[in-house]
């Protein structure tokens, strides 16, 4: 009916204006941004001070390298935390589920704001929680905010700390659609517990895990509160100095919008690149 | 109350053509059930009458009015859903009044509509409950309910009954023909079960794939088919087919050999158009066999399966080839156990179709 | 042949071994959160261990309200996730409705549009954004730039789509063999159905507005309208600043969002886990 086509696009409409003013328009807009200087007005076609500085500016690079330093330890880590996790939580033998669960998903609440300053705080090199606790067993304590190295570190703990129930979360909810008699099959089979999990479990929430690495990938290639927060600024130095930060510094208190457009790209292409590379070596696994 | 009439309606999705030119006169207050197998276009259709589909060609018009461009609410037609389709968020009374209500119909009328409706259908007790504390069959009647409150002119049913249990069906059947008989409307019913059209219809539509096959009364649907398919589709248990040879020509009268029956040789009486040698099918109904001797042909079949009802029994019989025939034999018990049989074809009672199916008479 | 309760029993102790302990670190952070808010500002840069809280949260909110005007920040985010979270139900609840349950032109683009930008990180529209909206619009510090920009997310759109989706076509056809309208089916039918996915997503639309940092952090830096993920940042980087004060502020932050998640914890986990069974 031409009346039901013309009530589909009312009903679409509202919704494609924002998303094209405040989404698909700057997606492109930033492409055409990314090769202006944009240090001087008027703005001129400029790329070898966008694009072209990329690839020579050590800050960038240092950011890029942090960046992918995090990548490459957090994510698996992570991953692999949270599928351990999800297994556990979702084990019948678990006894206070509610509060088991709640441990782990609670931080999924909350803000980035609130746990930065709450392990800036903990992770005081002189009067934090943690290094009181690691005196108290006789150990030296770590220059959480001074030391590049440590710093790294924190910045490592505390994305994992924020983000491991999430992809529980999820990956629960993958276990949850398998279902239970291949389990009861595999244990009439004599098939053990442990190798239930490594044989039937991993390969059957294979796509889910994979789901979870590229949007952990995504989000890592875009850290930004943390190292802004918690490392004060990317501190010690440019220790913490991520993508994100960087591209908030060029865009925002450099007003670089050019440059910090290419970034921005980069930071995109990288991610997708990242993304699809999971999504191949996941697929020629098998 | 209204009539409807179908002018060579087309139906395509895209580049598919499902329904291909159906044409159709509906007589005010009639009872039409369309039947065919799934996918032969019948619920397309009343949903074209419906105008929940859009009409790509023909024109379909409800008391003398071209539809086309109307919209479904306009149109003067309730439907009642396969599925029931009753809103699950709403108690009973408010399934049966929520049109009304968002039309700003009068709420006194209204509530005068419902319990009306309700009385009909013996629900008067049930308008406070959700669809989900229903049984099928209260289901059903709320759902039947809900189209009563808009006193149509056409009523349309799409395979109302197909979710219930044999025996709600037949008491829900009962229903509806007295429901039809009371309200005296015209009813337009979709079904893929045959007993269901024989019972319910003043005349059956026969469909298949998207064509309209025969219009008729249930009885001369069932004496006298067009096809090989009405043939088939109507009847329980199905008509028997035959491969047959025209084996000789005489005046008005032919005489085949059934290839698949030992060459056994059947004349019929038939008019034009034959040549020796023609493939022919040759069609019996179970009930039509007869004993030796009785018919004009005997056969000699080998009993695979019997089944012994009581006063009626149904012989399955797998002859020498493929070709498998079931036999209704009254008073049967004196042939329990026994593994040939010989029963007789009686050529008033057969019909011959042609290699594309078509009637020949 | 091993006895089938006690290679159960062992299992559960080894379960408990591992996820016990780990359950503890997790929940020390919010726990810290708690005591901090709670101690006086020696006592939390004293060289003692503390963990259980004491008795300072009220003087501990005078510092940070007098710091930051905390209840006005506070109030600017209730606001505001209020605000985003009904329009960004309405306008995503009805676009899924119309890529649901009707077919027209150009839908397979709209569609294959929202998929293939849902994997750019913010970033590549974050400075577009910030420039029409802080530059061209000349809209910086105002409720339109918290509430408006953030609406594009389309995380609504494919969640109410698929719930949408999954209703039976009967239920919308029979309201409109009633002469039902499009729109009062939507609202009257097809929204009452959804209500479970509604209350997810409202639930997750909530908890990212609430904890949104960077967009209003860039966008908004005048005091009044600062929200309090912002305000409460501002604080962290300073070196003259009451701690306790800060942590009230996190615990302020983080309270509602856990009761939240406590009481419809259900609804919270859907809406998670949805954004993975597309």
């Amino acid at each position: 009916m031409r009346m039901r086509t013309r009530a589909a696009y009312g009903f679409l409409a509202p919704y494609l204006l924002i998303f094209a003013t405040f989404w698909v328009w700057p997606i492109i807009y930033s492409f055409y941004l990314s090769f202006l200087a944009t240090r001087i007005q008027p703005w001129s076609f400029n790329p070898t001070v966008t694009w072209g500085r990329l690839v020579v500016d050590p800050a960038f690079l240092n950011a890029l390298k942090n960046t992918l330093i995090i990548l490459v330890i957090q994510v698996p880590v992570m991953i692999a935390l949270a599928t351990v996790l999800a297994v556990l939580l979702n084990s019948q033998l678990l006894k206070a589920r509610g509060i088991m669960r709640f441990a782990f998903f609670a931080p999924v609440v909350v803000g980035e704001a609130a746990y930065a300053a709450v392990f800036r705080l903990m992770f005081n090199a002189d009067f934090g929680v943690i290094n009181k606790l690691i005196g108290s067993i006789g150990l030296s304590p770590v220059a959480w905010l001074g030391d590049p190295t440590a710093a790294m570190a924190l910045i490592i703990i505390a994305v994992t700390w924020r983000w491991v129930g999430y992809n529980a979360i999820i990956i629960i909810s993958g276990l949850q659609a398998i279902p239970q008699d291949v389990y009861e099959a595999a244990t009439l089979d004599r098939v053990s517990k442990p190798r239930q999990f490594f044989f039937i479990t991993l390969p059957l929430l294979k796509p889910i895990i994979l789901f979870c690495v590229v949007l952990s990938v995504i989000g890592t290639m875009q850290l930004f509160a943390e190292p802004f927060l918690i490392t004060n600024r990317g501190g010690p130095g440019q220790a913490t100095e991520t993508l994100g930060l960087f591209l908030y510094r060029q865009g925002f208190t450099v007003l670089n919008f050019g440059y910090a457009s290419a970034v921005a790209y980069t930071i995109a292409a990288l991610a997708v690149l990242i993304s699809l590379a999971n999504l191949w070596l996941g697929r020629s696994a098998r | 109350m209204a009539g409807v009439s179908l002018k060579n309606v087309v139906k395509r999705f895209g580049s598919i053509e499902v329904v291909h030119g159906a044409s159709l006169e509906v007589e005010e207050g009639e009872f039409i059930v369309f039947v065919g197998p799934s996918g032969c276009g019948k619920s397309t259709l009343l949903r074209m009458i419906a105008g929940l589909e859009d009409i790509s060609g023909g024109e379909i018009a409800i008391g003398g009015v071209a539809v086309n461009d109307v919209e479904p609410a306009d149109r003067g037609i309730a439907m009642v859903f396969q599925s029931y389709a009753l809103y699950p968020h709403m108690t009973v009374e408010r399934n049966l009044s929520f049109g009304l209500r968002m039309n700003g119909n009068d709420k006194a009328d209204t509530a005068r509509r419902v319990a009306k409706a309700a009385q009909i259908l013996r629900i008067e007790e049930l308008l406070d409950r959700r669809p989900a504390q229903l049984s099928g069959g209260q289901r059903q009647r709320v759902a039947i309910g809900r189209a009563i409150v808009r006193d149509p002119q056409v009523f349309l049913f799409d395979e109302p009954l197909s979710n219930l249990d044999a025996e709600l069906r037949v008491q829900m059947r009962v229903e509806i023909a007295r429901l039809h008989a009371e309200l005296g409307v015209t009813m337009i019913y979709v079904t893929h079960d045959q007993v269901e059209a024989m019972t319910l219809a003043d005349r059956i539509v026969v469909l298949r794939a998207g064509r309209i096959e025969q219009i008729g009364k249930p009885l001369d649907l069932y004496d006298d088919p067009a096809n090989q398919f009405v043939a088939s589709f109507v009847g329980s248990p199905k008509m028997n087919f035959m491969a047959a040879e025209v084996a000789s020509i005489e005046d008005g009268r032919v005489t085949v050999a059934l290839v698949n029956q030992g060459s056994a040789r059947l004349t019929v009486p038939a008019e034009n158009g034959f040549a020796v040698g023609d493939r022919l099918t040759v069609g019996l109904r179970p009930e039509h066999f007869g004993r030796e001797g009785e018919g004009d042909c005997d056969l000699s079949i080998r009993v695979d399966m019997a089944e012994h009802l009581g006063s009626t029994s149904y012989i399955h019989a797998n002859t020498t080839s493929a070709e498998q025939l079931v036999i209704e034999r009254e008073e049967s018990r004196s042939e329990i156990g026994m593994e040939h049989l010989t029963v007789s074809i009686p050529a008033a009672k057969a019909y011959l179709f042609d290699a594309s199916g078509a009637r020949l008479r | 042949m091993r006895s089938k309760s006690s290679s159960t029993l062992r299992r559960s102790i080894a379960l408990h071994a591992v996820l016990v302990p780990l359950a503890i670190v997790w929940l020390f952070p919010i726990w810290m959160m708690v005591v901090f808010s709670t101690m006086p500002e020696n006592a939390i840069f004293s060289p003692n261990i503390h963990l259980i809280p004491s008795d300072r949260f009220w003087e501990n909110f005078l510092i940070l309200q007098a710091d930051t005007d905390f209840l006005r920040t506070i109030f600017v985010s209730v606001v505001v996730a209020l605000v985003y979270t009904v329009l960004s139900v309405l306008l995503t609840s009805m676009a899924g409705w119309a890529l649901a349950r009707y077919s027209f032109a150009g839908k397979g683009l709209v569609l294959l549009i929202i998929l293939g930008t849902l994997t750019l990180p913010y970033f590549v529209v974050v400075i577009p954004q910030f420039i029409m909206v802080a530059r061209d619009f000349g809209l910086a510090n105002t409720w339109f730039a918290l509430i408006v920009p953030p609406l594009f997310n389309s995380l609504g759109v494919l969640f109410m789509r698929q719930s949408f989706s999954m209703m039976p076509s009967e239920l919308f056809d029979a309201a409109r063999v009633e002469g039902v309208r499009e729109w009062r089916i939507f609202l009257f039918v097809g929204m009452p159905l959804a209500r479970p996915t509604l209350a997810a997503l409202s639930i997750i639309l909530f908890l990212a507005s609430w904890n949104n940092y960077l967009w209003p952090l860039l966008i908004n830096n005048r005091p009044d309208m600062m929200t309090a993920p912002v305000a409460l940042g501002s604080l962290i980087g300073l070196t003259k600043v009451s701690w306790g004060g800060i942590m009230v502020g996190a615990v302020l932050l983080t309270a509602p969002m856990i009761a939240v998640f406590i009481l419809l914890q259900r609804h919270f986990i859907a809406g998670i886990a949805a954004g993975a069974v597309k």
